[in-house]
């Protein structure tokens, strides 16, 4: 049976690309890698202009506990330091690396039958964050101060179009279960979940033959936001995480999949995290699919090699990350970090430019909300100004995963309002 | 200027539209229209038409006078207008569904803000104020028209100014009959012509098949919340067996309620308009709930045969007090209500404490 959240909906899921393998996508002449890869603190430069580097190399140090190091995705020389805009739409610094095109390597030593202290470490070493996209890095997530009793592994891949973690799973199985076993291990648990979603039954059937005791896996229902942290918590252990609480509160850890696999090969390769599966979708562009992509590739090159024959007025927005909660890109100039799952590039067709209209009170936005919000009040309140009355509603909880915008038949822009609303509320407990 | 659109999560948003919607309750009504013209001739599609363009016309032109963008395009304008012909007595004079439909665009929904806004269901105070305006024509059904005896669908035309029908060509509606019954209330009566609409009654009301598979069709395609038509025919249902359970005759009473007036129209189309039904589980359980009692108590104790548009329109004002019942977040804990009681206490004991106090200190 599979399992599942209440409410939520059914995007199209358009998932053609699992069936293609991953492929090693072109490495550009010039790296841009930014210091800035993570939630947290961005990280220290610790190579200056005219450095050499090898791959693998550390190039950034955390800075702090809730930080990252940052490695050099290939071998070659540091011929700057510039700012450029980063995919989610902020400003950082971008250490740039002329290719050698050599790939002299240069990692972590192996680590055999590691300790529980010994794999957080090389968690922290690698620079290891969450690759659902928050980038959270996950060494500060392994270091709960609650005790904890379950893992859940999210591979779910409830956006549409993204495929791939599903792919890696199918290509690297053992080692990503390896790495479910590393995190285990790291955080003391007896048992571990995989979730994912029906739509990935290869990966199901795959996963459930090869697991070891102590993993299972859990089939879910394809439904969206089935891949949100407190959703997946429920629908695999039926477990409730307190409204403005932690996972840590309910006995759970969420990694994602790509993480447990970025763990096992830091571990037993002793590679840092620098290179990652990502999707690349939309009618933008002829070369579609997963692709092995090093951090600090510009969009600008992976447009100019995917493009082919379309033209270029065709593209019409793009996207990095999925397009129910991904960022629209004013320009190509960011860079692929550790977080970067997809990079979509919509034509006129897949653009969506419905304007609003008046809200008709349907009520679809609450039947479909899996926080149980009143999306349509809260817009409401928030055009009159009226904050007072918002701080009832419980906004802070919202988990922003757009449900309420999608399926809106006015096309009111729903989630964006519960997003100005929680920053108006936040500003306004500051002021206090 | 970038060369790219730029906007906020999510990128793609579902295909239903404010029109598709409206489009579906549209469709849906349909196998009513039709069983209306099966039943009574042309005339009653005659209102229609008359209502449904006085609908738009009246929408199109406030638009116009206020200076707002025409919104008749979503098509929420026919809807009350069909709805709104539908719940009219198969033969009335044709300017009591101009009048009406102009009430229900102008004064219920466009002075109120136009789509989502209104107060009350449009269709519903329409009717109800026509039949404060025109008691006699609005109580007075006509029988289904019997082609065998030389009629023809066109027959009703005859009465298109009629404020007073002939005796010959009326006849009582179930509910009527029931209400002056002192023995068998369906005496001469049987469920299968009740249920195909062969009884008086109003046009689009009488046939209930023609309305379940117009709600079936809304159910199907997700537009409206089924659970407010299930639970207020099954509390009308279970308040019929309550009320009427001194007498011999709970049975019919109760399939005669549910077959013979406006029920399962009224629960289908009116009683979930978006804008006056609640959302939250609770408050939906309420509405349900408080609609067939009332529906009921109406029928019973009131001096109307029928009280399916009333208790629609009362519950459709209550509908903003049953909206504070707030859904509870995903994750916060239950509301223990005795211990808010125990805190309200205890604040109310910390204040007296507190004013005793201060009642001591100015005694000093």
């Amino acid at each position: 049976m599979a399992k599942t959240f209440r409410r939520g909906t059914h995007p199209p899921t358009h998932k053609r690309y699992q069936d293609f393998p991953l492929n090693d996508f072109k490495v550009p002449d010039k790296l841009y890698v930014s210091l800035s890869q993570h939630i947290g603190a961005p990280a220290k430069a610790v190579v200056s202009v005219g450095d050499s580097v090898k791959e693998g190399q550390l190039i950034g140090e955390a800075a702090g506990f809730v930080s990252a190091n940052i490695f050099a995705p290939v071998s070659g020389t540091v011929s700057a330091i510039v700012k450029l805009p980063t995919a989610n739409g902020g400003e950082a610094d971008h250490i740039v690396i002329d290719n050698d095109f050599r790939y002299e390597k240069s990692f972590l030593p192996i680590l055999s039958d590691p300790t529980k202290e010994q794999i957080v470490e090389r968690i922290r070493e690698a620079g290891i964050v969450g690759m659902g996209g928050a980038c959270f890095p996950t060494h500060v997530k392994f270091s709960p101060n609650k005790p904890v009793d379950t893992l859940i592994v999210n591979g779910a891949e409830c956006e549409p179009y993204i495929t791939c973690d599903c792919r890696l799973l199918l290509e690297c199985a053992g080692e990503f279960l390896r790495g479910v076993k590393y995190e285990m291990k790291a955080l003391g648990v007896e048992k571990a979940f995989i979730g994912i979603e029906s739509n990935k039954r290869p990966v199901i059937d795959l996963l459930k033959k090869m697991c070891p005791s102590g993993i299972s896996v859990v089939s879910l229902i394809t439904k969206y936001p089935q891949g949100a942290e407190k959703q997946l918590i429920y629908s695999v252990t039926r477990r409730i995480v307190p409204a403005g609480g932690l996972p840590a509160d309910v006995g759970c850890v969420v990694s994602n999949v790509h993480t447990a696999y970025a763990v096992a090969r830091a571990i037993e390769v002793g590679e840092p995290l620098y290179k990652r599966a990502m999707t690349i979708a939309g009618k933008g562009v002829m070369k579609r699919g997963n692709f092995w992509m090093r951090t600090g590739v510009k969009h600008s090159f992976i447009y100019d090699e995917c493009r082919g024959s379309v033209p270029e007025e065709a593209t019409r927005k793009v996207i990095s990350g999925g397009p129910m909660m991904g960022f629209a890109q004013a320009t190509l100039d960011a860079t692929t970090t550790k977080g970067s799952s997809a990079l979509m590039f919509f034509d006129k067709k897949q653009t969506d430019v419905s304007e609003p209209t008046q809200c008709i009170s349907c009520g679809r936005c609450i039947q479909c909300c899996p926080m149980n919000l009143l999306p349509k009040d809260v817009d409401r309140f928030i055009l009159r100004g009226n904050y007072d009355e918002i701080e009832k509603l419980g906004v802070m909880n919202c988990i922003e995963c757009g449900v309420c915008s999608y399926t809106c038949p006015a096309k009111r822009p729903l989630v964006q309002s519960m997003r100005l609303a929680k920053k108006e509320i936040k500003a306004r407990g500051a002021k206090k | 200027m970038s060369k790219y659109i730029v906007s906020s999560s999510p990128h793609i948003s579902s295909k239903s539209t404010t029109q598709k919607l409206m489009l579906d309750v549209i469709i849906a009504l349909v196998p009513t229209v039709i069983a209306s013209v099966v039943l009574y001739g042309f005339y009653p599609l005659f209102l229609l038409i008359l209502s449904v363009g006085t609908a738009v016309f009246s929408e199109w032109s406030f638009n116009t006078i206020t200076k707002r963008p025409n919104s008749t395009r979503d098509l929420s304008a026919i809807v009350t207008g069909m709805i709104f012909a539908l719940c009219l007595p198969p033969v009335v004079p044709f300017y009591v569904a101009i009048v009406g439909a102009a009430f229900a665009i102008i004064i219920v929904k466009m002075l109120f803000g136009g789509i989502g806004r209104n107060f009350a269901n449009p269709a519903v105070t329409a009717r109800i104020f026509v039949m404060l305006c025109w008691a006699g024509v609005m109580t007075k059904f006509v029988a289904p028209i019997d082609l065998s005896d030389g009629a023809n669908l066109f027959s009703y035309f005859t009465h298109a100014v009629n404020i007073n029908l002939p005796d010959a060509i009326t006849t009582a509606t179930p509910l009527a009959v029931i209400k002056g019954a002192t023995g068998n209330p369906v005496e001469g009566l049987s469920a299968l012509d009740m249920f195909l609409g062969r009884i008086g009654g109003s046009a689009g009301e009488v046939s209930t098949l023609a309305v379940l598979i117009g709600g079936l069709y809304l159910t199907i395609r997700r537009v409206i919340d089924v659970r407010i038509p299930l639970l207020y025919i099954g509390s009308t249902v279970v308040f019929t067996a309550i009320f009427y359970a001194n007498t011999d005759f709970v049975g019919e009473y109760v399939w005669s309620g549910l077959l013979g007036g406006g029920l399962v129209f009224g629960a289908f189309f009116m009683a979930t308009d978006y804008a006056t039904s609640p959302k939250s589980t609770v408050a939906v359980i309420i509405y349900g709930l408080l609609l067939g009692f009332i529906t009921v108590i109406i029928r019973k104790f009131g001096s109307y045969p029928e009280g399916v548009s009333f208790a629609i329109l009362i519950m459709n004002i209550v509908t903003p007090l049953l909206e504070k019942i707030k859904p509870r977040v995903f994750g916060q804990p239950k509301k223990d209500f005795v211990l808010i009681i125990k805190n309200k206490q205890a604040e109310r004991e910390a204040k007296k404490a507190l004013k005793a106090a201060e009642g001591g200190v100015a005694n000093e």
